[in-house]
C-alpha cells in the first residue's frame, strides 16, 4: 500500500501534476484578485469568491484528468499487471491507488487553502467547512474517475464520463427541482416522462451542489447548512464506488 | 495521362504554391467584405431566468452572483469607449438586479451598483426603476438595508425633485430599528415634510423622538437634543407667522 502511494505521487510529479495545477491555481489567484479588485464594492470578498470557487474547479477537472491518463497509461504500459503480480491483493491496490490520488489532490488544496486564510478576512468555521467539504467532493470524483478509468480502460471515454458525472452532480438541486412539473405543464406526457427521467438520476447522483458553497466563508454556514445531509451522502457514495471498483478489477482478466 | 503525371509530379509544389496563394487571395478579399459586419452589441442584455442562474452556477450561487455583478457593473464598456448611461435599458438593468438579488441579497454589491453608478443616468424617468429596485432590496429587510433607503430618499428628493416619492421612502427609513442607524434616520420624515410644506408632520415626528427621549424608551445624545429643540423653535416661530397651532397637530 504504501509502494503504492509513493508511485502515484512521484508519477504525479514525472507527469507534473502538482507543477501544473499549482500554476493554474496560482494564475486563477492572480487573475481573481485583479477581477475582485475591480467591483466597485466588496473587492476583497469578491476575489476570495472568485479564488474558492475556481480553486474548486480547477482541482476537480485537474484532478480527473490525472487520474484516468493515469491509470488507463498503466493498463497499458502493463504496469498494474507488474503491481499486482506482487503480493498485493486487489483491494489494496485499489485502496492504495484511491489514497495515492487524494493525498495528491489534498497536498495542493491545503496550501492554497491556507494562503487565503492568511490573507483574507473570513469567517473561519466557513472556511473549515468549505475546505471538509472540497476534500470529500475530491474524493467522490477521484473514485468515480478510477471506477470510470478501471472500466472504460479508454482515457478519452473515461475522462468524459467523469466530467459528465461532475457536472451532472453539480446540476442535481437544478434536476430536483425540475421533478415537480408546474399543473400548466401536467397534461403532457412527456413532460411527465421527464419528470421520471429526472426523479431517477437525482436518486443515483451525488448531490454535489450541496458541496463546498463558497458563500460559507463570507457569511458563515447560516441557518441552512447542509453539512449532515453533505457527510452522510459521502458516506453511502464513496462506499458505494469502492465496492463497485472491487467487484469490477476482482473479475478482471489479466 | 502519363505525360500529365510527370509533369505533376515535377511542378506539384508549385502548383500547391500557387494554390495556397489563390485561396490566401480569396480569404484576403472575403476578410475586407466581411469588415462590415459587426456583432449586434446589446448594452444590457436580456436578464438571464432565474432557471438559468440555477444551471449555470453548478451548485455554487455565490460565485456566479459575483461573476454576474462583475457583468452587470460594467454593461456599456465596450472596445470603443463607454456609453452614456441615457442609452441604457433600464428596465432590463432592473430585471438582472431583480434576478441576482434571488442569488445574494446580503450582499451591498447590487444597491451600490444602483444607487451610485446607475443612478447618475440623464435620463431622470430611469430612475423611477432604481428606486422600484431599491425598495424591494431594502423592504426585505429594513434593519439591515436602511443605507439604501437613505440612498433612496437621496435620489428622490435631489435627482427627481420627487418629494412625495422621498417621503415615502423616507418614511420606510424611519421604521429601522437597527442599532448602527444614526437619529438622523428617525428624523428624514420630518425634513422631508417640512420641504413639502408640512411643518404639523415635521413637528409631530420631532416631537415624537423628543417624548420618547425624555420617557427613557430611546437614549438621544445631548447634541442631537438640542439640534431637534432648535428645528422645533426655529419651525415654531416661522409657523406663528402663519397662525399655527402646533396642539391641533
Amino acid at each position: 500500500m504504501k509502494s503504492i502511494l509513493k508511485y502515484i505521487i512521484k508519477n504525479g510529479l514525472k507527469d507534473k501534476l502538482f507543477v501544473g495545477l499549482f500554476i493554474a491555481i496560482l494564475i486563477s489567484f492572480g487573475i481573481s484578485i485583479f477581477l475582485g479588485s475591480t467591483m466597485l464594492v466588496e473587492q476583497n470578498q469578491s476575489s476570495l469568491v472568485f479564488i474558492l470557487a475556481t480553486v474548486r474547479t480547477i482541482l476537480s477537472f485537474g484532478i480527473i484528468l490525472f487520474v484516468c491518463i493515469n491509470v488507463t497509461r498503466s493498463f497499458d504500459n502493463k504496469e498494474i499487471e507488474f503491481i499486482l503480480s506482487k503480493s498485493i491483493s486487489r483491494e489494496n491496490f485499489i485502496l492504495g491507488y484511491l489514497f495515492g490520488f487524494f493525498i495528491s489532490a489534498f497536498l495542493i488544496l491545503l496550501p492554497f487553502t491556507l494562503l487565503t486564510l492568511l490573507i483574507f478576512k473570513i469567517d473561519y468555521f466557513g472556511l473549515l467547512a468549505w475546505f471538509a467539504t472540497t476534500t470529500i467532493e475530491v474524493l467522490i470524483v477521484i473514485c468515480f474517475a478510477l471506477l470510470s478509468s478501471l472500466i472504460l480502460k479508454n482515457s478519452f471515454s473515461a475522462i468524459f464520463s467523469s466530467m459528465c458525472f461532475y457536472i451532472l452532480s453539480r446540476l442535481m438541486g437544478m434536476f430536483v427541482m425540475a421533478i415537480n412539473i408546474p399543473e400548466e405543464f401536467s397534461f403532457n406526457e412527456t413532460n411527465h416522462a421527464l419528470g421520471l427521467a429526472l426523479k431517477i438520476l437525482s436518486l443515483v447522483f451525488p448531490r454535489l451542489d450541496l458541496f463546498s458553497q463558497s458563500s460559507w466563508a463570507l457569511y458563515g454556514i447560516g441557518e441552512n447548512n447542509f453539512l449532515y445531509i453533505i457527510f452522510i451522502q459521502s458516506a453511502i457514495y464513496l462506499p458505494l464506488m469502492i465496492f463497485m471498483a472491487f467487484h469490477d478489477f476482482k473479475k478482471k482478466q489479466f | 495521362m502519363k505525360d500529365f503525371k510527370l509533369y505533376f509530379y515535377i511542378y506539384s509544389h508549385k502548383i500547391f504554391f500557387w494554390l495556397f496563394f489563390l485561396f490566401f487571395s480569396f480569404q484576403f478579399i472575403f476578410g475586407l467584405s466581411t469588415e462590415n459586419i459587426r456583432i449586434n452589441y446589446n448594452i444590457v442584455p436580456p436578464a438571464p431566468s432565474k432557471q438559468f442562474l440555477l444551471v449555470a452556477s453548478l451548485g455554487d450561487k455565490e460565485f456566479l452572483f459575483r461573476i454576474m455583478a462583475t457583468n452587470l457593473q460594467n454593461f456599456g464598456d465596450i472596445f470603443a469607449g463607454f456609453k452614456s448611461y441615457k442609452q441604457y435599458d433600464y428596465n432590463r438593468l432592473y430585471d438582472w438586479m431583480s434576478s441576482l438579488d434571488h442569488l445574494n441579497n446580503k450582499s451591498r454589491l447590487i444597491p451600490s451598483v444602483a444607487s451610485y453608478l446607475f443612478s447618475q443616468t440623464q435620463n431622470k424617468e430611469d430612475l423611477y426603476k432604481i428606486l422600484k429596485y431599491l425598495d424591494e432590496h431594502s423592504s426585505a429587510d429594513i434593519d439591515h438595508n436602511w443605507w439604501w433607503l437613505s440612498q433612496a430618499v437621496f435620489i428622490a428628493k435631489k435627482d427627481l425633485n420627487d418629494l412625495d416619492t422621498a417621503l415615502y421612502f423616507a418614511n420606510k427609513l424611519a421604521q429601522n430599528n437597527s442599532p448602527d442607524a444614526p437619529l438622523w434616520t428617525k428624523q428624514m420624515p420630518a425634513f422631508i415634510s417640512e420641504k413639502i410644506g408640512d411643518g404639523c408632520m415635521a413637528f409631530k415626528i420631532i416631537k415624537t423622538l423628543i417624548d420618547e427621549s425624555e420617557s427613557g424608551k430611546r437614549v438621544i445624545k445631548a447634541e442631537e437634543m438640542n439640534f431637534m429643540r432648535h428645528f422645533i423653535n426655529e419651525r415654531l416661530s416661522k409657523l406663528k407667522n402663519q397662525k399655527f397651532d402646533p396642539n391641533k397637530c
